[in-house]
Protein backbone atom coordinates (compact mmCIF):
# COMPACT_ATOMS: atom_id res chain seq x y z
CA UNK A 1 0.00 0.00 0.00
CA UNK A 2 1.49 3.12 -1.32
CA UNK A 3 -1.06 5.66 -0.43
CA UNK A 4 -4.66 6.06 1.18
CA UNK A 5 -6.56 9.29 0.33
CA UNK A 6 -9.94 10.26 1.23
CA UNK A 7 -11.31 12.46 -1.46
CA UNK A 8 -13.69 15.47 -0.64
CA UNK A 9 -15.62 12.95 1.65
CA UNK A 10 -18.99 14.12 3.25
CA UNK A 11 -21.38 12.19 5.77
CA UNK A 12 -24.95 13.07 6.78
CA UNK A 13 -26.56 11.43 9.08
CA UNK A 14 -30.23 12.55 8.76
CA UNK A 15 -30.04 16.81 8.73
CA UNK A 16 -26.53 16.06 10.97
CA UNK A 17 -23.67 16.54 8.48
CA UNK A 18 -20.81 15.01 10.09
CA UNK A 19 -18.40 15.63 7.57
CA UNK A 20 -18.12 18.06 4.41
CA UNK A 21 -16.22 17.64 1.54
CA UNK A 22 -13.13 16.05 3.75
CA UNK A 23 -10.15 14.92 1.84
CA UNK A 24 -7.07 13.91 3.82
CA UNK A 25 -3.71 11.70 2.40
CA UNK A 26 -1.59 9.18 4.02
CA UNK A 27 1.22 8.16 2.27
CA UNK A 28 3.48 4.73 2.89
CA UNK A 29 6.12 5.33 5.90
CA UNK A 30 3.28 8.09 7.21
CA UNK A 31 1.83 8.68 10.82
CA UNK A 32 -1.05 11.09 9.75
CA UNK A 33 -2.97 12.28 13.39
CA UNK A 34 -6.46 13.56 12.98
CA UNK A 35 -6.89 16.37 15.52
CA UNK A 36 -10.21 18.18 16.44
CA UNK A 37 -12.34 18.95 19.64
CA UNK A 38 -15.01 16.70 20.51
CA UNK A 39 -17.89 16.04 17.65
CA UNK A 40 -15.62 17.41 14.90
CA UNK A 41 -15.68 14.33 12.65
CA UNK A 42 -12.39 12.46 13.51
CA UNK A 43 -14.05 8.88 14.57
CA UNK A 44 -16.37 9.64 11.22
CA UNK A 45 -13.79 9.82 9.12
CA UNK A 46 -11.94 6.77 10.43
CA UNK A 47 -15.05 4.50 10.38
CA UNK A 48 -15.65 5.59 6.55
CA UNK A 49 -11.97 3.98 5.93
CA UNK A 50 -12.88 1.29 8.37
CA UNK A 51 -16.55 0.65 6.40
CA UNK A 52 -18.33 1.17 9.63
CA UNK A 53 -20.48 4.61 8.05
CA UNK A 54 -21.11 4.72 4.45
CA UNK A 55 -20.35 8.06 3.08
CA UNK A 56 -22.44 10.13 1.22
CA UNK A 57 -20.46 11.50 -1.15
CA UNK A 58 -16.64 11.48 -1.97
CA UNK A 59 -14.24 7.99 -2.37
CA UNK A 60 -11.48 6.33 -1.46
CA UNK A 61 -8.21 6.01 -3.05
CA UNK A 62 -6.03 3.47 -2.05
CA UNK A 63 -2.36 4.00 -4.40
CA UNK A 64 -4.47 6.26 -6.82
CA UNK A 65 -7.27 3.83 -7.37
CA UNK A 66 -10.90 4.16 -6.20
CA UNK A 67 -11.52 1.57 -4.06
CA UNK A 68 -14.49 0.26 -1.96
CA UNK A 69 -14.36 -0.61 1.55
CA UNK A 70 -14.61 -4.70 0.87
CA UNK A 71 -13.39 -7.44 2.22
CA UNK A 72 -10.24 -7.26 0.44
CA UNK A 73 -9.45 -3.48 1.97
CA UNK A 74 -10.18 -4.78 5.41
CA UNK A 75 -7.86 -7.60 5.53
CA UNK A 76 -5.24 -5.02 5.45
CA UNK A 77 -6.45 -2.78 8.24
CA UNK A 78 -5.33 -3.22 12.07
CA UNK A 79 -7.76 -0.96 14.19
CA UNK A 80 -7.87 0.07 17.69
CA UNK A 81 -11.33 1.76 18.87
CA UNK A 82 -11.02 3.78 21.68
CA UNK A 83 -11.62 2.89 25.15
CA UNK A 84 -11.40 -0.61 23.80
CA UNK A 85 -12.97 -3.50 26.44
CA UNK A 86 -12.84 -7.00 25.77
CA UNK A 87 -14.88 -9.79 27.20
CA UNK A 88 -13.91 -10.11 31.11
CA UNK A 89 -14.95 -13.45 31.02
CA UNK A 90 -11.51 -14.28 29.05
CA UNK A 91 -8.12 -14.61 29.28
CA UNK A 92 -5.67 -12.04 27.36
CA UNK A 93 -4.44 -15.03 25.29
CA UNK A 94 -7.96 -16.30 24.38
CA UNK A 95 -9.30 -12.96 23.46
CA UNK A 96 -5.58 -12.75 21.33
CA UNK A 97 -5.87 -16.44 19.79
CA UNK A 98 -9.65 -15.39 18.55
CA UNK A 99 -8.38 -12.41 16.61
CA UNK A 100 -6.00 -14.58 15.42
CA UNK A 101 -8.14 -17.74 14.35
CA UNK A 102 -10.53 -15.22 12.88
CA UNK A 103 -6.80 -13.69 10.71
CA UNK A 104 -5.70 -16.67 9.58
CA UNK A 105 -2.40 -15.91 11.64
CA UNK A 106 -0.49 -18.40 13.45
CA UNK A 107 -0.05 -19.08 17.43
CA UNK A 108 3.66 -18.02 17.03
CA UNK A 109 3.28 -15.06 16.14
CA UNK A 110 0.07 -14.49 18.99
CA UNK A 111 2.69 -15.68 21.43
CA UNK A 112 5.48 -13.01 20.03
CA UNK A 113 2.83 -10.26 19.66
CA UNK A 114 2.34 -10.93 23.68
CA UNK A 115 5.79 -10.70 24.11
CA UNK A 116 6.00 -7.65 21.95
CA UNK A 117 2.90 -5.52 24.32
CA UNK A 118 4.55 -7.22 27.24
CA UNK A 119 1.58 -9.31 28.43
CA UNK A 120 3.30 -12.90 28.27
CA UNK A 121 2.97 -13.23 32.13
CA UNK A 122 -0.48 -11.87 32.28
CA UNK A 123 -1.69 -13.63 28.88
CA UNK A 124 -3.55 -16.82 31.21
CA UNK A 125 -5.65 -13.73 33.51
CA UNK A 126 -8.96 -12.99 32.76
CA UNK A 127 -8.94 -9.32 31.25
CA UNK A 128 -11.69 -8.72 34.03
CA UNK A 129 -8.26 -8.24 36.49
CA UNK A 130 -6.54 -5.97 34.01
CA UNK A 131 -5.57 -2.53 34.51
CA UNK A 132 -6.86 0.28 31.59
CA UNK A 133 -3.56 0.25 30.38
CA UNK A 134 -2.97 -3.36 30.27
CA UNK A 135 -5.98 -3.71 28.33
CA UNK A 136 -5.22 -0.73 25.70
CA UNK A 137 -2.12 -2.79 25.53
CA UNK A 138 -4.29 -5.70 24.27
CA UNK A 139 -5.79 -3.20 22.00
CA UNK A 140 -2.69 -2.72 20.60
CA UNK A 141 -1.76 -6.34 20.38
CA UNK A 142 -4.73 -7.36 18.18
CA UNK A 143 -4.27 -4.43 15.89
CA UNK A 144 -0.92 -5.01 15.70
CA UNK A 145 -1.43 -9.01 14.85
CA UNK A 146 -1.20 -9.16 11.34
CA UNK A 147 1.55 -6.61 10.59
CA UNK A 148 -1.47 -4.32 8.77
CA UNK A 149 -0.57 -2.40 5.74
CA UNK A 150 -2.57 0.34 7.51
CA UNK A 151 -2.70 0.82 10.88
CA UNK A 152 -5.71 3.18 12.54
CA UNK A 153 -5.70 4.14 16.31
CA UNK A 154 -8.51 5.91 17.82
CA UNK A 155 -6.90 7.74 21.08
CA UNK A 156 -4.04 5.00 21.69
CA UNK A 157 -2.09 6.65 24.45
CA UNK A 158 -5.47 6.30 26.51
CA UNK A 159 -4.56 4.70 29.81
CA UNK A 160 -1.27 4.02 28.93
CA UNK A 161 1.96 4.32 31.30
CA UNK A 162 5.37 5.48 30.13
CA UNK A 163 6.24 1.32 29.51
CA UNK A 164 2.87 1.61 27.42
CA UNK A 165 4.13 5.06 25.18
CA UNK A 166 7.49 3.49 24.51
CA UNK A 167 5.81 0.63 22.78
CA UNK A 168 3.88 2.66 21.04
CA UNK A 169 6.20 4.62 19.86
CA UNK A 170 7.62 1.77 18.74
CA UNK A 171 5.31 0.36 16.55
CA UNK A 172 4.69 3.99 14.94
CA UNK A 173 8.32 3.55 14.03
CA UNK A 174 8.37 0.29 12.97
CA UNK A 175 4.93 0.85 10.46
CA UNK A 176 6.75 4.12 9.38
CA UNK A 177 10.23 2.64 8.70
CA UNK A 178 8.71 -0.41 7.16
CA UNK A 179 6.66 1.88 4.78
CA UNK A 180 2.67 1.25 5.78
CA UNK A 181 0.86 3.84 6.98
CA UNK A 182 -0.86 4.83 10.36
CA UNK A 183 -3.25 7.10 10.99
CA UNK A 184 -4.90 8.08 14.17
CA UNK A 185 -6.86 10.17 16.21
CA UNK A 186 -5.55 11.65 19.67
CA UNK A 187 -6.35 14.66 21.94
CA UNK A 188 -2.72 14.25 23.05
CA UNK A 189 -1.34 16.74 20.55
CA UNK A 190 2.12 17.45 22.35
CA UNK A 191 2.87 13.74 23.28
CA UNK A 192 2.66 12.70 19.71
CA UNK A 193 3.66 15.40 18.04
CA UNK A 194 7.30 14.56 17.72
CA UNK A 195 6.22 10.98 16.24
CA UNK A 196 3.33 11.87 13.32
CA UNK A 197 4.25 13.41 9.95
CA UNK A 198 1.01 14.88 9.12
CA UNK A 199 -1.83 16.96 11.02
CA UNK A 200 -5.00 17.18 9.92
CA UNK A 201 -6.75 19.32 12.23
CA UNK A 202 -11.49 19.31 11.92
CA UNK A 203 -13.73 21.11 13.23
CA UNK A 204 -17.77 20.65 12.90
CA UNK A 205 -17.30 18.74 10.35
CA UNK A 206 -14.80 20.37 8.12
CA UNK A 207 -10.86 20.26 7.57
CA UNK A 208 -9.24 23.06 8.68
CA UNK A 209 -5.78 22.13 8.15
CA UNK A 210 -3.67 19.52 6.71
CA UNK A 211 0.02 19.91 6.94
CA UNK A 212 3.30 18.60 8.75
CA UNK A 213 3.29 19.75 12.52
CA UNK A 214 6.28 22.29 11.34
CA UNK A 215 3.78 23.44 8.52
CA UNK A 216 1.11 23.97 10.61
CA UNK A 217 3.35 25.95 12.99
CA UNK A 218 4.89 28.00 9.99
CA UNK A 219 1.12 28.64 8.51
CA UNK A 220 0.06 30.00 12.09
CA UNK A 221 2.75 32.17 12.76
CA UNK A 222 2.83 32.11 16.85
CA UNK A 223 5.84 33.98 18.48
CA UNK A 224 8.34 32.07 19.85
CA UNK A 225 9.62 32.35 23.62
CA UNK A 226 12.75 33.27 23.90
CA UNK A 227 13.86 32.77 27.84
CA UNK A 228 17.29 34.41 29.04
CA UNK A 229 19.33 33.98 32.08
CA UNK A 230 20.65 37.58 33.09
CA UNK A 231 23.32 38.12 35.48
CA UNK A 232 21.36 39.57 38.33
CA UNK A 233 22.53 43.02 38.46
CA UNK A 234 21.71 43.40 34.79
CA UNK A 235 18.70 42.33 34.61
CA UNK A 236 17.16 46.07 33.91
CA UNK A 237 19.56 46.55 31.58
CA UNK A 238 18.56 43.42 29.27
CA UNK A 239 14.70 44.48 29.68
CA UNK A 240 15.40 48.05 28.85
CA UNK A 241 17.28 47.34 25.80
CA UNK A 242 14.43 44.93 24.92
CA UNK A 243 11.97 47.05 24.97
CA UNK A 244 13.64 49.70 23.31
CA UNK A 245 14.13 47.47 20.60
CA UNK A 246 9.87 47.40 20.62
CA UNK A 247 9.87 44.51 18.93
CA UNK A 248 9.22 41.90 21.30
CA UNK A 249 6.67 41.43 24.29
CA UNK A 250 8.82 41.29 27.49
CA UNK A 251 8.22 39.05 31.28
CA UNK A 252 10.26 39.13 33.54
CA UNK A 253 11.00 37.57 37.17
CA UNK A 254 13.85 36.71 39.46
CA UNK A 255 16.82 36.85 36.72
CA UNK A 256 14.44 35.28 34.21
CA UNK A 257 13.64 37.59 30.83
CA UNK A 258 10.56 35.99 28.64
CA UNK A 259 10.60 37.45 25.46
CA UNK A 260 7.87 36.85 22.54
CA UNK A 261 9.35 36.98 19.46
CA UNK A 262 8.61 36.04 15.71
CA UNK A 263 10.74 33.78 14.20
CA UNK A 264 11.55 36.64 11.33
CA UNK A 265 12.65 38.74 14.30
CA UNK A 266 14.90 36.10 16.17
CA UNK A 267 18.23 36.48 14.11
CA UNK A 268 18.28 40.20 15.62
CA UNK A 269 16.97 39.73 18.73
CA UNK A 270 20.34 37.22 18.66
CA UNK A 271 22.15 40.29 17.63
CA UNK A 272 21.09 42.74 20.53
CA UNK A 273 22.11 39.89 22.66
CA UNK A 274 25.01 39.88 21.42
CA UNK A 275 25.76 43.84 21.92
CA UNK A 276 25.33 42.45 25.83
CA UNK A 277 28.51 40.92 26.77
CA UNK A 278 28.53 38.88 29.66
CA UNK A 279 25.06 39.77 30.47
CA UNK A 280 23.28 36.72 29.74
CA UNK A 281 24.19 33.70 31.81
CA UNK A 282 21.76 31.21 29.12
CA UNK A 283 18.85 31.35 26.83
CA UNK A 284 16.29 28.82 25.59
CA UNK A 285 14.15 28.40 22.04
CA UNK A 286 10.96 27.44 22.64
CA UNK A 287 8.81 26.82 19.32
CA UNK A 288 4.75 27.43 20.79
CA UNK A 289 3.15 24.33 21.68
CA UNK A 290 0.93 21.86 19.55
CA UNK A 291 -1.88 22.96 21.62
CA UNK A 292 -1.31 26.35 21.26
CA UNK A 293 -1.03 26.00 17.30
CA UNK A 294 -4.39 23.73 17.39
CA UNK A 295 -6.13 26.54 19.55
CA UNK A 296 -5.32 29.12 16.72
CA UNK A 297 -6.13 26.82 13.99
CA UNK A 298 -9.59 26.10 15.54
CA UNK A 299 -9.89 29.91 15.87
CA UNK A 300 -9.44 30.97 13.01
CA UNK A 301 -11.53 28.15 11.53
CA UNK A 302 -14.03 29.81 13.62
CA UNK A 303 -13.88 33.24 12.04
CA UNK B 1 -19.27 -18.92 6.06
CA UNK B 2 -15.93 -16.84 6.02
CA UNK B 3 -13.18 -17.49 8.56
CA UNK B 4 -13.74 -14.36 10.61
CA UNK B 5 -17.36 -15.99 11.46
CA UNK B 6 -16.11 -19.58 12.04
CA UNK B 7 -13.84 -18.06 14.50
CA UNK B 8 -16.40 -15.84 16.06
CA UNK B 9 -18.87 -19.23 16.31
CA UNK B 10 -15.78 -20.90 19.02
CA UNK B 11 -15.17 -17.44 20.43
CA UNK B 12 -18.91 -16.74 21.43
CA UNK B 13 -19.11 -20.74 22.40
CA UNK B 14 -16.36 -20.18 24.47
CA UNK B 15 -17.33 -17.12 26.40
CA UNK B 16 -20.44 -17.95 27.02
CA UNK B 17 -19.66 -20.66 29.08
CA UNK B 18 -17.18 -18.53 30.93
CA UNK B 19 -20.23 -16.30 32.06
CA UNK B 20 -21.16 -16.72 35.74
CA UNK B 21 -25.09 -15.64 34.78
CA UNK B 22 -25.31 -18.46 32.35
CA UNK B 23 -23.41 -20.83 34.40
CA UNK B 24 -25.67 -19.96 37.86
CA UNK B 25 -29.05 -20.41 35.75
CA UNK B 26 -27.80 -23.98 34.20
CA UNK B 27 -26.82 -25.28 36.81
CA UNK B 28 -30.17 -23.96 39.21
CA UNK B 29 -32.15 -25.48 36.24
CA UNK B 30 -29.77 -28.78 36.29
CA UNK B 31 -30.26 -29.09 40.24
CA UNK B 32 -33.99 -28.52 40.25
CA UNK B 33 -34.26 -30.69 37.25
CA UNK B 34 -32.56 -33.48 38.89
CA UNK B 35 -34.47 -33.19 42.00
CA UNK B 36 -38.03 -34.03 40.36
CA UNK B 37 -36.35 -36.64 38.36
CA UNK B 38 -34.96 -38.26 42.07
CA UNK B 39 -38.38 -37.36 43.42
CA UNK B 40 -39.52 -39.45 40.57
CA UNK B 41 -37.93 -42.44 40.58
CA UNK B 42 -38.29 -42.55 44.12
CA UNK B 43 -40.25 -44.44 47.15
CA UNK B 44 -42.22 -47.84 46.46
CA UNK B 45 -44.13 -49.76 43.61
CA UNK B 46 -46.83 -47.64 43.37
CA UNK B 47 -45.75 -44.72 44.04
CA UNK B 48 -42.96 -45.15 42.26
CA UNK B 49 -45.31 -45.32 38.98
CA UNK B 50 -47.19 -41.82 40.42
CA UNK B 51 -44.04 -40.45 40.29
CA UNK B 52 -42.50 -41.28 36.69
CA UNK B 53 -46.01 -40.20 35.47
CA UNK B 54 -45.65 -36.67 37.02
CA UNK B 55 -42.02 -36.13 36.11
CA UNK B 56 -42.29 -35.78 32.31
CA UNK B 57 -45.18 -32.89 33.16
CA UNK B 58 -42.98 -31.66 35.84
CA UNK B 59 -39.63 -31.26 33.80
CA UNK B 60 -41.90 -29.74 31.11
CA UNK B 61 -43.01 -27.26 33.48
CA UNK B 62 -39.56 -26.78 34.96
CA UNK B 63 -38.24 -26.40 31.30
CA UNK B 64 -40.35 -23.69 30.22
CA UNK B 65 -39.55 -21.50 32.76
CA UNK B 66 -35.57 -21.98 33.13
CA UNK B 67 -34.80 -22.57 29.43
CA UNK B 68 -36.24 -19.65 27.93
CA UNK B 69 -34.26 -17.61 31.06
CA UNK B 70 -31.29 -19.12 30.39
CA UNK B 71 -31.76 -18.46 26.62
CA UNK B 72 -32.15 -15.03 27.35
CA UNK B 73 -29.76 -14.47 29.70
CA UNK B 74 -26.97 -15.71 26.71
CA UNK B 75 -28.18 -13.80 23.79
CA UNK B 76 -29.43 -9.88 25.48
CA UNK B 77 -25.93 -8.74 25.68
CA UNK B 78 -24.78 -10.37 21.80
CA UNK B 79 -25.03 -6.72 19.45
CA UNK B 80 -25.51 -4.18 22.19
CA UNK B 81 -23.01 -5.35 24.60
CA UNK B 82 -19.95 -5.74 21.40
CA UNK B 83 -21.42 -2.13 20.80
CA UNK B 84 -20.56 -1.00 24.85
CA UNK B 85 -17.19 -2.47 25.00
CA UNK B 86 -16.19 -0.56 21.50
CA UNK B 87 -15.48 -4.08 20.08
CA UNK B 88 -18.56 -4.38 17.54
CA UNK B 89 -16.58 -1.21 14.99
CA UNK B 90 -13.71 -3.98 16.02
CA UNK B 91 -15.50 -6.81 15.07
CA UNK B 92 -16.78 -5.03 11.79
CA UNK B 93 -13.61 -3.85 10.62
CA UNK B 94 -12.42 -7.21 10.03
CA UNK B 95 -13.33 -9.13 6.53
CA UNK B 96 -17.13 -10.46 7.56
CA UNK B 97 -20.25 -9.26 6.93
CA UNK B 98 -22.82 -8.12 9.38
CA UNK B 99 -25.11 -10.57 8.85
CA UNK B 100 -22.48 -13.25 9.13
CA UNK B 101 -21.89 -11.37 12.82
CA UNK B 102 -25.95 -11.83 14.21
CA UNK B 103 -25.58 -15.85 12.33
CA UNK B 104 -22.23 -17.22 14.05
CA UNK B 105 -23.17 -14.90 17.20
CA UNK B 106 -26.86 -17.27 16.85
CA UNK B 107 -24.82 -20.10 16.11
CA UNK B 108 -21.97 -20.06 18.80
CA UNK B 109 -24.66 -19.15 21.78
CA UNK B 110 -27.53 -21.73 20.78
CA UNK B 111 -24.07 -24.50 21.28
CA UNK B 112 -23.61 -22.82 24.35
CA UNK B 113 -27.65 -22.92 25.06
CA UNK B 114 -27.46 -26.87 23.81
CA UNK B 115 -25.10 -27.43 26.18
CA UNK B 116 -26.91 -25.72 29.19
CA UNK B 117 -30.15 -27.77 28.14
CA UNK B 118 -27.38 -31.06 27.95
CA UNK B 119 -26.63 -30.48 31.32
CA UNK B 120 -30.05 -29.72 32.48
CA UNK B 121 -31.92 -32.67 31.00
CA UNK B 122 -29.19 -34.66 30.95
CA UNK B 123 -28.36 -34.79 35.23
CA UNK B 124 -32.93 -34.93 35.42
CA UNK B 125 -32.20 -38.02 32.86
CA UNK B 126 -29.08 -39.20 35.37
CA UNK B 127 -31.39 -38.98 38.05
CA UNK B 128 -34.52 -41.14 36.48
CA UNK B 129 -35.47 -44.38 36.79
CA UNK B 130 -35.38 -46.84 33.21
CA UNK B 131 -38.80 -46.30 32.33
CA UNK B 132 -38.47 -42.50 32.12
CA UNK B 133 -35.93 -42.42 30.76
CA UNK B 134 -36.97 -42.67 27.08
CA UNK B 135 -39.22 -40.45 27.62
CA UNK B 136 -36.94 -37.58 28.87
CA UNK B 137 -34.63 -38.15 26.25
CA UNK B 138 -38.14 -37.70 24.05
CA UNK B 139 -37.87 -33.86 25.69
CA UNK B 140 -34.53 -32.41 24.50
CA UNK B 141 -35.33 -31.32 21.23
CA UNK B 142 -38.11 -29.77 22.17
CA UNK B 143 -36.58 -27.88 25.12
CA UNK B 144 -33.63 -27.02 22.59
CA UNK B 145 -36.09 -25.44 20.06
CA UNK B 146 -37.78 -23.54 22.76
CA UNK B 147 -34.57 -22.63 23.87
CA UNK B 148 -33.50 -21.16 19.90
CA UNK B 149 -36.81 -19.23 19.79
CA UNK B 150 -35.81 -17.56 23.03
CA UNK B 151 -32.55 -17.07 22.60
CA UNK B 152 -33.35 -15.42 18.65
CA UNK B 153 -35.52 -13.20 20.60
CA UNK B 154 -32.98 -11.78 23.09
CA UNK B 155 -30.32 -11.44 19.83
CA UNK B 156 -33.55 -9.09 18.29
CA UNK B 157 -33.81 -6.84 21.49
CA UNK B 158 -29.89 -7.26 21.80
CA UNK B 159 -30.06 -5.38 18.07
CA UNK B 160 -32.46 -3.06 19.55
CA UNK B 161 -31.81 -1.84 22.31
CA UNK B 162 -29.45 1.31 22.42
CA UNK B 163 -27.67 -0.07 25.82
CA UNK B 164 -26.66 -3.27 27.79
CA UNK B 165 -28.89 -2.55 31.11
CA UNK B 166 -32.23 -1.17 28.78
CA UNK B 167 -32.00 -5.05 26.90
CA UNK B 168 -31.50 -6.37 30.03
CA UNK B 169 -34.67 -4.89 31.20
CA UNK B 170 -36.40 -5.77 27.82
CA UNK B 171 -35.63 -9.75 28.15
CA UNK B 172 -37.15 -9.40 31.95
CA UNK B 173 -40.56 -8.02 30.72
CA UNK B 174 -40.04 -10.56 27.75
CA UNK B 175 -39.57 -13.56 29.81
CA UNK B 176 -42.71 -12.52 32.16
CA UNK B 177 -44.56 -11.49 29.40
CA UNK B 178 -44.59 -14.87 27.40
CA UNK B 179 -44.29 -17.25 30.52
CA UNK B 180 -45.84 -16.15 33.06
CA UNK B 181 -48.44 -13.86 31.82
CA UNK B 182 -49.53 -14.76 28.44
CA UNK B 183 -51.58 -17.55 29.35
CA UNK B 184 -53.30 -15.53 31.97
CA UNK B 185 -53.50 -12.31 29.78
CA UNK B 186 -55.68 -14.96 27.22
CA UNK B 187 -58.00 -16.15 30.21
CA UNK B 188 -58.90 -13.22 31.21
CA UNK B 189 -59.52 -12.13 27.27
CA UNK B 190 -61.96 -14.85 27.15
CA UNK B 191 -63.74 -14.08 30.45
CA UNK B 192 -64.00 -10.23 29.97
CA UNK B 193 -65.14 -10.64 26.38
CA UNK B 194 -67.60 -12.81 27.98
CA UNK B 195 -67.62 -15.21 24.33
CA UNK B 196 -67.31 -12.46 22.31
CA UNK B 197 -63.62 -14.16 21.55
CA UNK B 198 -63.70 -17.82 20.70
CA UNK B 199 -61.83 -20.76 22.90
CA UNK B 200 -60.61 -21.73 19.43
CA UNK B 201 -58.82 -18.15 18.79
CA UNK B 202 -57.49 -18.14 22.30
CA UNK B 203 -56.35 -21.89 21.60
CA UNK B 204 -54.51 -20.74 18.84
CA UNK B 205 -53.18 -17.78 20.10
CA UNK B 206 -52.32 -20.18 23.39
CA UNK B 207 -49.84 -22.21 20.58
CA UNK B 208 -48.69 -19.05 19.08
CA UNK B 209 -46.36 -18.03 21.88
CA UNK B 210 -43.50 -20.14 21.61
CA UNK B 211 -43.78 -21.09 25.25
CA UNK B 212 -47.13 -21.87 25.19
CA UNK B 213 -46.34 -24.37 22.06
CA UNK B 214 -43.65 -26.11 24.02
CA UNK B 215 -46.03 -26.30 26.92
CA UNK B 216 -49.33 -27.92 24.84
CA UNK B 217 -47.60 -29.83 22.85
CA UNK B 218 -45.41 -31.40 25.38
CA UNK B 219 -48.37 -32.04 28.16
CA UNK B 220 -50.32 -33.42 25.06
CA UNK B 221 -47.21 -35.67 24.11
CA UNK B 222 -46.62 -37.18 27.63
CA UNK B 223 -50.47 -37.62 28.68
CA UNK B 224 -52.66 -37.06 25.99
CA UNK B 225 -54.85 -35.11 24.96
CA UNK B 226 -57.83 -36.48 26.77
CA UNK B 227 -55.73 -35.66 30.00
CA UNK B 228 -55.81 -32.36 28.80
CA UNK B 229 -59.37 -32.09 28.24
CA UNK B 230 -60.06 -33.13 31.71
CA UNK B 231 -57.87 -30.32 32.90
CA UNK B 232 -59.98 -28.21 30.85
CA UNK B 233 -57.49 -27.33 28.41
CA UNK B 234 -59.14 -27.97 25.60
CA UNK B 235 -56.37 -26.81 22.87
CA UNK B 236 -56.27 -28.49 20.16
CA UNK B 237 -52.78 -29.06 19.06
CA UNK B 238 -51.15 -28.01 15.33
CA UNK B 239 -50.09 -29.94 12.98
CA UNK B 240 -46.64 -31.68 12.10
CA UNK B 241 -46.05 -28.95 9.51
CA UNK B 242 -47.47 -26.03 11.09
CA UNK B 243 -45.58 -26.44 14.62
CA UNK B 244 -42.40 -26.66 12.66
CA UNK B 245 -43.68 -23.44 10.77
CA UNK B 246 -44.20 -21.92 13.98
CA UNK B 247 -40.99 -22.56 15.42
CA UNK B 248 -39.15 -21.66 12.58
CA UNK B 249 -40.92 -18.54 12.33
CA UNK B 250 -39.85 -17.97 16.30
CA UNK B 251 -36.28 -19.01 15.43
CA UNK B 252 -35.26 -17.92 12.34
CA UNK B 253 -37.68 -14.67 12.29
CA UNK B 254 -36.08 -12.58 15.20
CA UNK B 255 -32.74 -13.58 13.81
CA UNK B 256 -32.87 -12.52 10.03
CA UNK B 257 -34.80 -9.41 11.76
CA UNK B 258 -31.98 -8.57 13.76
CA UNK B 259 -29.61 -9.34 10.45
CA UNK B 260 -31.77 -6.83 8.82
CA UNK B 261 -31.27 -3.94 11.39
CA UNK B 262 -27.96 -4.63 11.95
CA UNK B 263 -27.01 -4.03 8.28
CA UNK B 264 -29.14 -1.14 7.93
CA UNK B 265 -28.03 0.62 11.78
CA UNK B 266 -25.52 2.86 12.23
CA UNK B 267 -23.53 0.15 14.82
CA UNK B 268 -21.30 3.43 16.58
CA UNK B 269 -22.17 6.01 19.19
Amino acid sequence: MKSVVLEEVGVSFGKLKALIDVSIRASAGEVLMLAGPNGAGKSTLMRVLLGLVRPSSGQLLVDDVATQVNHRFKAQLGYLPEAVAFSENLTGSQVLRFFAQARGVDRKRVDAVLERVGLTQASRRRVRGYSRGMRQRLGIAVAILTEPALLVLDEPTGGLDQEGLELLWSVLSEWRESERVVIMATHDLTLVERRVDCVCVLDAGRRVAFDSPSGLRRKVGLPLTVTFEVVDDRIDEVAERIERWGRAELDREDGIVRVSVSTEDLLDLMDLRANLPGAVRSLRVEEPGMDEVYEALLQRGAA
Amino acid sequence: MSRVARALMWHELLERTRDRWVLVVSVLFAAMASAVSAYGSAGGHGEAAAGAALTGPSLVTLASLFVPLVALVLSHDAIVGERERNTLGLLLSMPVSRTEVVFAKFIGRGAALALSVALGMGTAIAFAGSAQRSVLISLMLPTLLLGLAFLAIGLLLSTLAPRQSVAASMVVVVWFGLVFFYDLGLLGLLVASDGGVSENTIAHLVVANPAGLYRVAMMQSLLGGQALSDLGLSVELPSVAQRALIWAAWVIGPTLLSALILARKRVLR
